[in-house]
């Protein structure tokens, strides 16, 4: 009975009835967040964007993107104005009472950058005895002086960037660079001499965001960004992106 | 492999232990039963009196321990900030959270806070502001403040001072009164904060003659007169002084956040940056009142990875550590300087994460580290 009930309520909630009537699937974003979206003369782009466009082109909608401030993006999808949150939102266990996330698209947790050739280093106890360059202040700082504790021999060592911890290993002042999967992956874009450990060392799960009754439209985007990563398009607009040229599966 | 029969859970071909307890009395004999289970609460005591160490007595932290439930956590935050060497805490207490409308006031948890701080040896600047429904008209917000109730708040206001009286040195009265939201959603105005100042302020010297009552916590704003959010502090704290404020307070709490401008950044009328003390501290003098100290009660600077008015987490140190050297060597008039925020009970996930120094799990961030080297530590 109680089933029946609960299929009765999904059926009887409008917003995807609403979506495929209109053939419009709004979809809310702060554009000031590159490479996930910005928008400037070149108007609106960025990985959200593309992965936006193709989710809606999977359902046979088009996406229409609406604009809010990073803090305004949760209240604008409560209140009706959007169906969808894609902008790097980073799944929140608090917010799950309003709101529910599908699968996590990206993981934006800290990275492990070595040098092409290094075999030797693919985790954390594999760094004692070494150098490990991260962004001073940055997470991967917080988590550094956390495996500090357990190896003695490490030594940390703050660059002023992301970029610049990245470079030290580039340089060969430093075994491995510990950052953000963002800044870790653009920085290597300039330094092809390098790799990064995949996974990350810490999750940091992007997904996307719908109300909590919207039980159908959370079962529908699902269902495309499994589609999407069966066929490899996930993968694709990520690597437009974010570069995927020196991972080490 | 043959089945092992449990000797407490009978066979499935077993005949069912017969129970002369039917399923509701089970129940509730569970339920009585459970909370019996759970492990004592931990036993939580002061420890012996401990004193800050530190070469820079400026340093200060805005804790949030108003919302903090477990007693350890009260105390092991208090304990890391007189580690890192804060020598005061700028704490929040909620006249709403603590007063009913039959006057009993609910003590435990502010004495908490209190008696820790002290045994830590951190000195606390309190902050009193949230009105209980019984003091407001119906359906208005908590920081709803009308002038039916300013006795009732001067008058938990001073029964506070006394209670804490050698252990609270300092009281601000309301916070950021220039923002519309602050004022409970009204046009804010001046006239009605120093009329509120000048209710409390008597009652409270009188209870507490030793304490120092500071007034403003202003927001930094550039909002003109008449806009719905706000209005621009300087302009506010101009209409206090005309207004008569002058006579009402010992001190003045001020926010001076830095956004994303360094420390040393030139103030300006129409920019909001660090430096904008400066033309507070301009707007006492040109109303006589150099004597008065300024207390910062909140600043920072802010890391998040997207915020538009973040900095790099590395920038956060140099900027936060250059911040505390600008105010010792140049504002001998700013007694304190105290960072938003030491660490939040729970994350927010949102860009206020990212100007704590502390995690929720009490991990700390590399500029704790840093300032508590500044401080000698």
């Amino acid at each position: 009975m109680l089933l029946l009930l609960l299929a009765r309520c999904r059926a009887e909630n409008p917003t995807w009835a609403r979506i495929e009537q209109a053939g419009i699937l709004r979809v809310g974003l702060d554009p000031t967040y590159p490479p996930f979206e910005v928008v400037d003369d070149g108007g609106l782009r960025g990985l959200d964007v593309d992965l936006a466009r193709a989710i809606a082109a999977d359902l046979g909608l088009e996406a229409a993107f609406v604009y809010f401030g990073y803090d305004g993006l949760y209240d604008a999808l409560a209140t009706e104005q959007v169906d969808v949150l894609i902008s790097a939102l980073v799944m929140a266990p608090e917010r799950t009472r309003d709101f529910a996330y599908t699968e996590p698209y990206f993981n934006a947790g800290e990275i492990l950058i070595v040098p092409q050739e290094e075999m030797e280093i693919s985790e954390m106890r594999d760094l004692n005895g070494r150098i490990l360059a991260v962004e001073l202040g940055a997470l991967g700082h917080v988590e550094a002086n956390a495996w500090a504790r357990r190896l003695p021999n490490l030594t940390i060592q703050p660059h002023n960037s992301a970029d610049a911890a990245v470079t030290a290993v580039a340089q060969s002042q430093a075994d491995a660079a510990l950052v953000d999967a963002i800044s870790g992956r653009l920085a290597l874009r300039q330094q092809p001499s390098l790799k990064y450990i995949s996974p990350p060392v810490t999750v940091e799960p992007f997904a996307l965001v719908v109300r909590i009754d919207d039980e159908l439209l959370l079962e529908k985007l699902n269902t495309s960004l499994e589609n999407m990563t069966e066929s490899g398009q996930l993968n694709q607009i990520i690597a437009q992106w974010l570069n995927y040229g020196h991972v080490r599966l | 492999m043959m089945p092992v029969k449990h000797p407490l859970i009978p066979h499935a071909s077993s005949p069912v232990p017969h129970s002369n307890f039917r399923p509701g009395l089970r129940l509730l004999l569970l339920a009585i039963l459970l909370p019996l289970l759970q492990p004592a609460p931990i036993l939580i005591t002061p420890g012996p009196p401990q004193t800050v160490y530190t070469t820079h007595p400026i340093v200060a932290v805005h804790t949030r321990l108003t919302d903090e439930v477990e007693e350890w956590k009260i105390q092991r935050t208090l304990q890391m900030a007189r580690e890192m060497g804060a020598s005061r805490i700028v704490e929040f207490f909620p006249w709403a959270y603590y007063q009913g409308q039959d006057g009993a006031i609910a003590w435990e948890h502010p004495d908490m806070i209190i008696n820790h701080a002290a045994a830590q040896g951190v000195s606390v600047i309190a902050r009193i502001g949230l009105t209980p429904a019984w003091a407001r008209p119906k359906d208005t917000p908590l920081t709803y403040l009308d002038a039916d109730a300013y006795k009732d708040f001067a008058r938990f206001t001073a029964v506070f001072a006394q209670r804490y009286r050698g252990q609270v040195s300092h009281i601000i009265i309301g916070n950021e009164p220039n923002l519309n939201y602050e004022w409970g959603y009204r046009q804010t105005t001046y006239q009605d904060y120093v009329d509120l100042l000048k209710v409390v302020y008597p009652v409270v010297k009188a209870a507490n003659p030793e304490l120092i009552v500071l007034a403003g916590a202003l927001a930094p704003t550039l909002e003109p007169a008449g806009s719905p959010w706000g209005l621009n502090d300087l302009d506010y704290l101009t209409g206090m002084y005309q207004s008569g404020a002058a006579d009402y307070f010992d001190g003045l709490a001020v926010h001076a956040y830095g956004l994303a401008f360094p420390p040393e950044s030139d103030p300006a009328p129409d920019l909001l940056n660090f430096r904008r003390v400066e033309l507070v501290r301009q707007v006492m003098l040109d109303h006589g009142d150099a004597a008065t100290p300024i207390f910062i009660t909140e600043t920072g600077w802010n890391d998040h990875p997207r915020w538009t008015q973040a900095v790099r987490p590395g920038q956060r140190i140099q900027y936060t550590l250059g911040a505390l050297r600008y105010a010792e060597a140049n504002w001998p008039y700013v007694e304190t300087v105290a960072l938003w925020a030491f660490r939040y009970p729970a994350p927010t996930k949102s860009y206020m994460d990212y100007y704590t120094l502390v995690t929720p799990e009490f991990i700390t961030k590399p500029i704790y580290d840093e300032i508590k080297k500044y401080t000698g530590n």
